[in-house]
């Protein structure tokens, strides 16, 4: 068994399918900050991300209009980033739900 | 929305933290205030809400380099934010210097930031033919006869041929160049914008 090739294969999985992880967690329209947004996916997942990756992408998320994001002061005077998701994201993770179930399903039936 | 540090018990956690802002701090200063202040901000709550929840009750240092450990190294992981918001300011207020900044910030980014750089350079080559008009007002021009010569720029009389003549601008050739150069720049900028945008949407 090639350890390094299956390594590589997961690691560039994790990163492709991250967004997708992040909008399916949003999509049930509960709003998250950042830390706390890590923290379901592990609980959900048992995958490990890189943590500091996740901002870029909620950057990016942001720029498509999948998600939306609103400073909420807190009384420890650090105020959180909540995340939510749009209309167009769900129907994005919709979408994408759909093409993950078809591939998945593919491969099974190979 | 305004920052406040986080307090530590244990002044080498408030040292290892400080040290981490400066770090992120550097990672993003080539960016707006406004931006700045907006990664800082959310780097800032992550660390916050990450230390607070110190369920193993492990010590204060421990639990904040793990936090800090998890999040990574913050040149790294801010990079593509950076080139990102970079590029969003740059085609935003045109600004010739912000763009220098975020082409560079993105050529790494796929060869149509490397073509964007060398028509970017090339729309510079003009700004030098303005200059070199002004030092050779004689040899630097539009020079244009049908099915003889077209020259944008300089010719050399070595044969003693003179095509002054021919020149077609005159005085309006630095008023023309200069109008050229801010219509081609405004194009090129909003290109850059919709390539930008056509990236995000491949992602």
């Amino acid at each position: 068994m090639n350890n390094e090739f299956i390594n590589k294969w997961i690691s560039q999985l994790k990163k492709g399918t991250l967004s997708f992880l992040v909008l399916s967690i949003l999509k049930d329209e509960k709003e998250y900050y950042g830390y706390d947004l890590i923290n379901e996916i592990k609980k959900r997942t048992a995958i490990e991300i890189a943590e500091g990756t996740l901002y870029p992408l909620m950057n990016r998320l942001k720029d498509e209009n999948l998600v939306v994001s609103k400073w909420v002061e807190q009384s420890s005077g650090i105020p959180r980033k909540y995340y939510n998701i749009t209309a167009s994201g769900i129907d994005t993770v919709v979408e994408m739900t759909k093409y993950w179930n078809n591939i998945n399903k593919t491969i099974n039936s190979i | 929305m305004k920052f406040k540090e986080i307090a530590f018990k244990d002044p080498n956690s408030s040292r290892i933290y400080k040290d981490y802002l400066k770090r992120v701090s550097h990672a993003i200063h080539i960016l707006d205030k406004e931006n700045q202040q907006e990664i800082l901000l959310e780097i800032n709550s992550h660390i916050y809400e990450g230390t607070r929840q110190n369920s193993k009750d492990q010590n204060e240092v421990e639990h904040l380099l793990d936090v800090l450990e998890k999040l990574g190294q913050p040149e790294v992981f801010l990079k593509p934010m950076v080139a990102d918001r970079k590029l969003k300011e740059a085609t935003k207020t045109f600004n010739p210097i912000k763009i220098a900044k975020a082409l560079m910030l993105n050529i790494g980014n796929g060869i149509s930031y490397i073509i964007f750089s060398l028509l970017y350079l090339f729309l510079f080559a003009f700004v030098f033919l303005i200059i070199a008009k002004i030092i050779n007002p004689e040899h630097i021009g539009l020079f244009y006869r049908a099915n003889h010569i077209f020259v944008l720029g300089q010719y050399n009389n070595l044969q003693g041929v003179s095509y002054s003549e021919y020149e077609k601008l005159g005085d309006w050739f630095i008023p023309v160049i200069l109008v050229f150069i801010i219509i081609l720049y405004i194009i090129l900028t909003l290109f850059l914008k919709l390539n930008k945008n056509l990236k995000n949407k491949s992602l």
